[in-house]
């Protein structure tokens, strides 16, 4: 439905709904001046509305009462019981039309006269008023006895939609945010507790409601993009015209949802990003013609959104940006040097008009050029959590790519620990993250700054307990710290240096109190699954503080071109596995490094598991050696659905994988040999690797087997028993089940459809060869019979 | 005068706050420290799902902080959207301020004078009465 007839709709039954009170109190007394006003200003905005629309039947109605009603406030009618009545049944009748309006359904004109007619004084002698009244609900087909009903089944189907005060919605949202607390309080005892099956289903159901709940809740607090695409053709507009060009708008991706606050937040760096576009990118209409291009300009914005994140693109088919004017001017500028100018890619150069102080206008006109640069439009979208970037071809045009977080709130964070607390970093800074203990890692001291040299750059250095002075220096065992790589938005990089890295987790991002604002350390705070709070460091600020913003900018600058020129190359990770020899594993297969104790790992025969964090991992890499030490350091690998972890003695670094991988057919599980530094490192094929661990896994959809329907035996003993041997038990709705049991003894009714049947005697000694059942209680032939069903079924 | 006021101890003298800004009395388990706050801020606490700042009283009025005061009960105030748990030696019940508060010659010493807002006669005897804004913002040598 159009929105202004949303709002018609909404404004009109929010009205009828406030004076249905004073329509039931001017009833009682018809003299009332007051309660008259109240109404007649009623009729008086229904029909003034009406004009807006095509309603004819309405403003014929709303007209008819306004006039009867203005007559008897000029006094020239006194109110009587049967006018009361006749506006009544107006009002009742709008009442009806909103809703019919609101389905999109047409309204029946039937007895709209005799309302009208109703109004005439001269009916007054009859005491008709009532039952004219009734007369059109009744003439209405098929919509049942009374008022209420045909309301009711009027509005199914149709999007109902209430006001609600933004703070009552915070309020739910935090109530949400309260229960999620308890609820991970309650599954930690629940896991302390052990498993006790009567309680944990209703809680995993608990569990699952509260997700969708918190999703609902979040969804409230959606806009879509419409809202703001909606403002972008009259701003567009006006700029055109002001700047003589011709531009056409075409918009993409409308019903994309963001956080309110967000689409306020990106509404002034969109509208700058337009201006920009209109006032350099986009040519005049004689040069566009010249360009053999379309005399009209055209700015294109798509939405999009992936996880978490929404893509928000803005593309006009302009003339570009011209690059070598830009590196000139960043170089009259100052900011850069002609040779490191000289030196970027591409890529690097169109990225100069995020520098501050740069304008490609040379002209400065009323629109742009005036100083606020594209620099505050990155600013402002990473302020936010976001992150922007630009692509641009001489005489084709340009396009800038915002990414966003879909809520202000919600921020992807690293979470780590120093001196027995955890700390939040905003993940959009973190680089890599490395062992303090890696042999790539050298520290260095230069004066009184600590520098680590990592991959031929020297990066200083902070470790946190210093930033938070919880700890001088000097204690520092820099060795067994973990490096954070931190890459700020002005391109600084520097290691922070912590205790321990936690996990990746979203986190939801609350303001603290000015005072601790002021120590310039924390940008806010988060609470933990436990309910303990959690601060969340100010990385910028910090930086900034120890003056780390502006004195590497030269010693990084070259190196870090290297890197993004040499994105193209498959990106590896090198370790050396328990037998001590290197070996690398394509990156993009690990999620994680975990460090668990050796109890942790779990070897009966060929079967080799890994429990991390309360869920059971496969685990691979035992071939080339023994676990020794009491802590094992596992690369936790994953395919997408499923996850592996991988032992390893050491993990070396990542690295680029720019030769070819030469095929190996001497291990099925090496894909290939790859050269690495000049040394051949063998390169773990993740293909064959997930094929031979994986079958096993939690995550792979388990078979299903169906039990006999009507025994008691079966759902007591057996049930357990083929649940613990990794079946589903198959229910009745299950078309075909991959397994089967049957008595024996019972006559062989087909319970469903299975692709095998296992037979179960009660006899310990078969009647016949043995060879088609078997006995109940021999569990190891019943858990070999499953086995190998499922062999048969996943080979 | 018939404010209600919170009566509670704080550094060792009566101190009462003002009731309607009492949110409410709570006990203070976990304080997750703030490393690099000043130190009347003793850290962050959380009641339900909202983080609390916690205020100690007796540092934020210039004193030495009461070593681990026995009863770890603090007043949940809300100033400028912000929550906060003015951790204090002790909280006791809600009382009437029988009277304005006052100014007494001499003032109350530096600590106090910045951070109240005189005296007020109750059951218990003259009371100072608490200034919260002032109170979070911290001690007066810090500020000056």
């Amino acid at each position: 439905m159009d929105d202004l007839l949303a709002d018609f709709v909404a404004e009109t039954r929010e009205m009828l709904e406030a004076s249905s009170g004073e329509i039931v109190a001017w009833e009682a007394d018809p003299s009332d001046t007051a309660r008259l006003d109240t109404i007649f200003r009623f009729v008086h905005t229904v029909k003034g509305n009406c004009g807006f629309f095509d309603f004819p039947q309405l403003e014929k109605l709303s007209h008819a009462a306004e006039d009867a009603l203005s007559e008897c406030r000029s006094g020239r009618r006194e109110p009587d019981r049967a006018l009361v009545s006749a506006v009544l049944a107006i009002i009742d009748r709008i009442g009806v039309m909103t809703d019919s309006i609101e389905a999109g359904e047409e309204c029946s004109a039937d007895g709209d006269d005799d309302l009208i007619a109703a109004l005439q004084p001269g009916e007054i002698t009859s005491v008709v008023g009532e039952p004219k009244a009734a007369a059109p609900q009744q003439a209405e087909p098929a919509d049942g006895e009374d008022d209420a009903a045909p309301k009711a089944a009027r509005s199914n189907g149709v999007q109902r939609s209430i006001r609600l005060p933004t703070e009552l919605l915070d309020e739910v949202m935090k109530g949400v945010s309260d229960m999620v607390l308890a609820r991970n309080d309650l599954a930690r005892r629940l896991r302390e507790a052990g498993e006790q099956p009567t309680i944990d289903g209703p809680f995993d159901r608990l569990s699952a409601i509260l997700a969708d709940v918190r999703n609902a809740i979040t969804r409230m607090r959606m806009q879509r993009l419409e809202h703001l695409f909606g403002s972008l053709p009259r701003l567009v507009r006006d700029l055109s015209n002001e700047l003589g060009k011709q531009v056409m708008v075409d918009f993409e991706g409308g019903e994309v949802e963001l956080d309110r606050e967000m689409v306020e937040m990106v509404r002034d760096p969109l509208t700058h990003i337009i201006r920009n576009a209109i006032d350099h990118g986009l040519e005049g209409p004689g040069e566009r013609i010249k360009a053999d291009k379309r005399e009209i300009g055209l700015l294109k914005f798509a939405a999009r959104q992936s996880g978490n994140r929404i893509t928000l693109t803005i593309s006009d088919d302009g003339r570009g940006i011209n690059i070598e004017r830009l590196a000139a001017k960043a170089v009259a500028a100052g900011i850069y040097s002609q040779a490191e100018v000289d030196a970027m890619s591409q890529r690097r150069k169109h990225y100069l008009i995020f520098e501050p102080g740069l304008s490609t206008a040379d002209e400065v006109s009323s629109v742009s050029g005036r100083g606020v640069g594209m620099d505050v439009v990155r600013a402002n979208i990473e302020r936010v959590g976001g992150s922007i970037d630009v692509a641009s071809k001489p005489g084709e045009g340009t396009s800038f790519y915002l990414k966003l977080p879909l809520t202000l709130s919600i921020i992807a964070a690293l979470t780590v620990g120093s001196d027995g607390q955890r700390y939040a970093i905003p993940r959009s800074y973190v680089e890599e993250i490395v062992f303090g203990s890696s042999d790539h890692i050298d520290f260095a001291e230069a004066g009184d700054r600590r520098l680590i040299t990592f991959r031929g750059k020297r990066v200083p250095c902070l470790s946190l307990t210093e930033i938070l002075g919880t700890q001088a220096d000097d204690a520092m065992d820099w060795e067994a710290s973990t490096l954070v790589l931190v890459r700020l938005a002005s391109d600084d990089i520097f290691a922070l240096a912590v205790d321990r890295v936690y996990d990746h987790e979203d986190v939801v991002v609350k303001p603290i109190a000015p005072a601790i604002m002021d120590t310039g350390l924390y940008a806010g705070t988060t609470l933990l699954d436990d309910g303990r709070p959690m601060m969340l460091l100010d990385l910028p600020s910090i930086a900034q503080k120890h003056e780390l913003v502006n004195e590497m900018r030269s010693a990084t600058r070259v190196p870090e071109e290297e890197t993004a020129e040499q994105r193209k190359a498959q990106p590896i990770m090198l370790f050396t596995g328990l037998d001590g020899r290197r070996r690398a594993v394509r990156l993009e297969l690990v999620r994680r490094i975990d460090t668990i104790a050796r109890e942790a790992i779990d070897i009966e025969g060929s079967r080799v598991q890994a429990v991390i964090d309360g869920a059971i991992y496969p685990l691979a890499g035992l071939e080339h050696g023994e676990l020794t030490a009491d802590r094992c350091r596992l690369l936790r690998l994953s395919d997408g659905d499923s996850e592996i972890v991988y032992a390893v003695r050491e993990v070396l670094d990542a690295a680029e994988l720019e030769g070819e991988v030469i095929p190996s057919d001497a291990d099925a599980m090496i894909e290939g040999v790859a050269l690495i530094d000049e040394r051949p490192v063998p390169v773990i094929d993740g293909h064959a690797l997930f094929a031979r661990h994986s079958g096993g896994q939690r995550k792979a959809p388990p078979l299903s087997c169906r039990l006999p329907a009507d025994s008691d035996w079966a759902r007591t003993i057996l049930e357990p028993l083929v649940e613990a041997a990794g079946y589903r038990i198959a229910g009745d709705g299950d078309e075909e089940s991959d397994v089967a049991i049957e008595l024996a003894e019972a006559p062989a009714v087909a319970a469903g459809p299975a692709r095998r049947v296992i037979r179960l005697r009660h006899e310990p000694d078969a009647p016949g060869d043995g060879a088609d059942s078997i006995y109940r209680y021999d569990r190891e032939a019943l858990l070999n019979a499953l086995k190998q069903a499922r062999m048969g079924e996943t080979a | 005068m018939n404010d209600l006021l919170l009566m509670c101890m704080v550094a060792g003298r009566r101190a009462a706050i003002p009731a309607i800004r009492v949110q409410s009395v709570i006990e203070i388990e976990d304080i997750t420290p703030i490393p690099g706050a000043p130190a009347f801020i003793r850290g962050l606490t959380a009641l339900r799902s909202q983080a609390l700042t916690v205020i100690d009283c007796s540092v934020a009025l210039g004193f030495e902080t009461a070593q681990a005061p026995p009863d770890q009960r603090a007043a949940v105030v809300e100033i400028d959207g912000h929550l906060y748990a003015l951790l204090v030696d002790a909280a006791y019940d809600v009382g009437e301020a029988l009277s304005d508060p006052i100014e007494v010659p001499g003032g109350f010493g530096a600590g106090w004078q910045a951070a109240t807002r005189g005296m007020v006669e109750t059951d218990g005897g003259p009371t100072l009465l608490i200034d919260v804004e002032a109170l979070v913002s911290g001690p007066v040598s810090q500020a000056a």
